[in-house]
């Protein structure tokens, strides 16, 4: 009966990470989107390991303790075939290591199963073994590495092997404990005599941990002594000095002890220091968030961006590839193996063994709920493993030498009377705080993976929108005549941007992994990146079966990149902008900013950019602010003679639009404030838009840069303008004034200014064609920094005769 | 395509692992019912107790329940109605395949065959108890016989 109970749980058990495994296989193809791809097959050798080592050890059990209980071995296999594969998906070195690790855990299982049945030598020998984990814990003292060549130094090392004798202290101690306290309590009447040893040897060793600062264990070790002491003598005392101790020690450490500060702070208030401190708790709960409901599945998500995945964060890990159902169904198991820890104490024949199997069952349980919590944030990080998931060999012998223990008291017939008990209370109390316990943690994961998803997982320091740029095609920039501008390359999994013209720069920014989103490549992401422009289904049914979105939508601009090359040829290396612009419709055709850079060596010249004197970064054209000065003056003679006023009013720099953006989807600089005067700085943007009006009979248009979207399902879709045109002149004022400032022997007006001191002067031209004009009405606006008057004209005739003669 | 196949997939691994946590709970919920069944069914050896109050007649009764109060209180299973009685005296319960006695904190104590009990102790048939003035003798119907091995539990 428990043979066949305990051989129908593994072998679904099996199914499970056999699942995992071909989904491990396909991922590659989901990735990439085709089936032309590299497979992963290597941890298919961990599954057949852990088949193998699994039916050694359910033979093993079956033959030398046929009462155990019946479910611990499948739900601690499970786990420890699940941390195996997932460490494997993380690192396949790692991975065959723990494969191995499992096997000497069985190993050590084996070797407690065939000790006599009543665990006498433990109670025998408890001070033995004890001082020996004393022993070794202090040698690391001396002799102590860490496996990574920096950190703390917990290990001891030897030829390429690491043990970490803290983990396997836990256990020595709950041991002792037990056998001490069933033992002596029957003897002792008073209470403190009773604990003098105990408070010596749990002293020692959190001395010892409290020097390696391996700070973790050492609060397991005060929760442990308490929860033991608790059950023995059924003093709520016990527990409640714990916490006080607890948070006492948290308390003092934060002043005294950097690493204690650190890890507070960081779980206090992790959003002041993203980057720093703080990187892993966010990290994690950002693989959390983007696991979501069902998970990204084995092999899809980015559980390796979290820093050590493979150990303290492998709850993340999991978290992100299956998901809250992954999640829920790991803390169950956890759940399932404390509830029969606890029934097997309850049934333990005698008082060492109850206290034992008790005190294996608090291990277990504070331990995976100490690093469960600092996953998600209920409580602050610390570096503890969690028992038989994480990588390590020393936490896995240990997790599995607990287990052999429960399951030699569990090996029980039904005729054995449980040893008698005052009372069942302690056992409810203890089971009742890990329900907890779990219970929170299920909650944390729902609003982590749930509640708080949508917004963690927009944040820009998520690295896995840059990784999902490598994987998904973005969409391309196209002129209005379809001439590509920036087009994505290479095939899923090495995609790259490719900026065709490059000299766009300043206005269509790029986009990359160190580098982030600039220009129209951040402002238009969303069509680009497939998150807008698609009905919500098909984004929503993206992000389930490949975790990211569809592929980008391609966007028409409405710059002609003839007559972008023109100006950028006029403008050569003058530090300032050209504008063109239809005047009636407000399209944008020409944006020209220079210095301007090359956006496809942003990674040689990326960190010299930003530090670059002359600023090509900035798009002059809408991200510059410049005196306006005295080109101004064609508006208000024009406003003049309509008698509004004889100075320029805060009214009327209203009506041309100098204190408000244009509504248009690029990056542009913030507007002068509301009555600004004096220092009225304008961008060259601010100021074409207000010019287009001399040419639109008095109306300034709502620029436009973004015509329309390339939809799957209604092919290209015009994207209208933000706002309705607005009058600033009569038609007769702008008549008026255009023909006032005509130029000569052309059908356009023009007007040069100067703006700012002479220290800092720059040169404005305005021009435009006349309102009767029968063609496109078209502005144009030169921005020069200097007293350049004769070439800011010529670059604006050149562009204007150029357009209105194709 | 790959992208359905391994959603497909990904459901199915889901469902295994809450099949895996159904069925765990599933037999236990099943131990748990054949453990409550077994608690009800279980067979409790009949005890008759004769009971003899001073010098009044002699009252015999039969149990079959695991647990018998003797005391003056009228909630008692075993109604000792004399001065001498505690409210709750004496209590008789199996376990251990055997019939126990054992004192609950009488005022004039307990006595099993003229000894005064002090800790839990097996019954045979013949055994009399005597709370205050009240005599109860055992007749453990055809089980009578106490092996002597039996040891007392920790």
């Amino acid at each position: 009966m428990t043979d066949q109970r305990e051989g129908r749980l593994l072998f679904v058990a099996a199914i499970f990470l056999f699942l995992y495994s071909i989904i491990l296989t396909l991922s590659p193809a989901v990735r990439e989107r085709t089936w032309d791809v590299a497979y992963r097959f290597s941890h298919w050798v961990g599954f057949v390991l852990w088949i193998g080592i699994v039916i050694v050890a359910h033979r093993i059990t079956s033959r030398r303790l046929p009462d155990r209980d019946p479910y611990l071995l499948p739900l601690a296999s499970l786990l420890g075939g699940w941390g195996m594969l997932t460490i494997w998906r993380l690192d396949a070195g790692f991975g065959l290591r723990q494969a191995i690790w499992l096997g000497v855990s069985i190993a050590g299982l084996t070797a407690i199963i065939f000790t006599p049945k009543n665990l006498g030598f433990l109670r025998s020998y408890k001070y033995i073994l004890l001082t020996g984990g004393l022993g070794l814990t202090a040698l690391t003292l001396l002799l102590g590495t860490n496996p990574a060549g920096f950190g703390p130094r917990l290990w001891l090392g030897c030829c390429g092997f690491y043990f970490q004798p803290s983990e396997p202290l836990k256990l020595l101690l709950v041991i002792y404990l037990a056998a001490y306290l069933a033992d002596r309590l029957p003897i002792h009447q008073r209470i403190f005599p009773l604990l003098v040893p105990t408070v010596f040897v749990t002293g020692l060793a959190l001395l010892l941990l409290l020097v390696q600062r391996d700070l973790g264990t050492a609060s397991i070790f005060i929760s442990l002594y308490a929860a033991i002491l608790y059950l023995a003598t059924g003093k709520r005392r016990a527990l409640l000095a714990a916490a006080i101790a607890l948070a006492l020690a948290g308390s003092i450490g934060y002043f005294l002890i950097d690493i204690i500060r650190i890890r507070l702070d960081a779980w206090l208030n992790p959003w002041s220091d993203p980057s720093g401190h703080s990187y892993q708790i966010i990290q994690s709960l950002l693989a959390v968030a983007n696991g979501g409901m069902l998970g990204l599945g084995p092999g899809l998500g980015s559980p390796g961006l979290v820093p050590v995945a493979h150990s303290d964060f492998i709850f993340a890990a999991i978290a992100e590839e299956t998901g809250l159902a992954g999640t829920l169904g790991l803390l169950a198991i956890f759940g399932l193996i404390l509830a029969r820890g606890l029934i097997i104490s309850l049934r333990a024949p005698d008082r060492f063994r109850r206290l034992l199997a008790a005190g294996l069952t608090a291990y277990l349980g504070i331990q995976a709920l100490l690093i469960i919590g600092g996953n998600l944030r209920i409580l602050p990080l610390t570096g503890v493993t969690l028992p038989f998931v994480s990588y390590g060999g020393s936490s896995l012998l240990t997790s599995f030498i607990a287990l052999a223990l429960l399951l030699a008291v569990s090996d029980q017939t039904e005729e054995t009377e449980p040893a008698s008990l005052t009372s069942p209370q302690h056992h409810y109390l203890l089971a009742a705080l890990l329900g907890i316990g779990l219970f929170t943690a299920s909650l944390a994961g729902l609003w982590w993976a749930v509640v708080r998803a949508p917004d963690l997982l927009t944040r820009t320091d998520n690295p896995r929108r840059s990784i999902a740029d490598r994987y998904v095609l973005r969409g391309q920039l196209l002129d209005r005549n379809s001439q590509p501008i920036d087009i994505t390359n290479g095939k899923s999994g090495s995609y790259q941007r490719v900026y065709l013209y490059p000299n766009l720069a300043p206005l269509v920014g790029y986009t990359q992994a160190t580098y982030g989103q600039a220009g129209l490549e951040a402002s238009l992401d969303n069509y680009l990146r497939g998150l807008q422009g698609y009905p919500v289904s098909t984004i929503w049914w993206n992000r389930l079966v490949y975790g990211t979105p569809p592929p980008g939508l391609d966007v028409r601009l409405s710059l002609d990149l003839q007559l972008q090359k023109k100006a950028d040829q006029l403008l050569g290396e003058f530090k300032g902008a050209v504008i063109l612009i239809n005047a009636q419709t407000g399209e944008i055709l020409v944006m020209a900013s220079h210095p301007t850079y090359d956006p496809n060596r942003l990674n040689e010249i990326g960190s010299f950019l930003a530090q670059d004197k002359n600023t090509p970064l900035i798009n002059r054209a809408a991200q510059g602010m410049y005196p306006p000065g005295t080109a101004l003056t064609p508006f208000l003679s024009a406003l003049q003679k309509n008698g509004v006023n004889d100075n320029p009013t805060t009214e009327i720099y209203k009506t041309l639009g100098f204190y408000s953006t244009p509504a248009v989807e690029m990056p542009q600089a913030a507007p002068a404030k509301v009555g600004e005067l004096e220092n009225l700085r304008v961008s060259p943007l601010q100021m074409a838009v207000a010019a287009a009006s001399l040419s639109n009979s008095g109306m300034r248009p709502t620029p436009r840069i973004a015509l329309a979207v390339n939809t799957p399902q209604d092919g290209w879709v015009v994207l209208h303008a933000f706002n309705q045109p607005t009058r600033i002149f009569s038609a007769d004022i702008a008549k008026n004034a255009a023909s006032q400032l005509s130029a000569q022997d052309q059908p356009y007006w023009e007007w040069t200014g100067f703006g700012g001191p002479n220290t800092e002067i720059s040169t404005w031209y305005l021009g435009g064609t006349m309102p009767n004009w029968q063609g496109t009405p078209l502005t144009v606006v030169v921005l020069i920094e200097g007293n350049y008057p004769a070439t800011a004209q010529a670059i604006g005739g050149q562009l204007l005769q150029t357009a209105t003669n194709p | 395509m790959s992208g359905p196949i391994v959603l497909g997939l990904r459901i199915l691994l889901a469902l295994a692992l809450y099949v895996f946590l159904g069925w765990t709970l599933w037999t236990i919920w099943q131990d748990l019912k054949r453990a409550g069944q077994q608690a009800t069914t279980q067979k409790i050896p009949a005890i008759r107790l004769e009971v003899q109050i001073k010098n009044q007649a002699v009252i015999s009764r039969t149990f079959s329940q695991p647990e018998i109060i003797l005391g003056r209180e009228s909630t008692c299973d075993v109604l000792l109605d004399d001065a001498t009685v505690s409210a709750r005296h004496a209590k008789l319960n199996y376990h251990h395949g055997q019939w126990w006695v054992e004192d609950i904190g009488s005022t004039n104590g307990t006595t099993l065959n003229d000894e005064k009990l002090t800790i839990a102790t097996v019954l045979a048939t013949g055994d009399e108890i005597q709370c205050g003035n009240a005599r109860v003798s055992i007749n453990r119907g055809g089980m009578g016989t106490v092996s002597s091995t039996q040891s007392l539990p920790e």
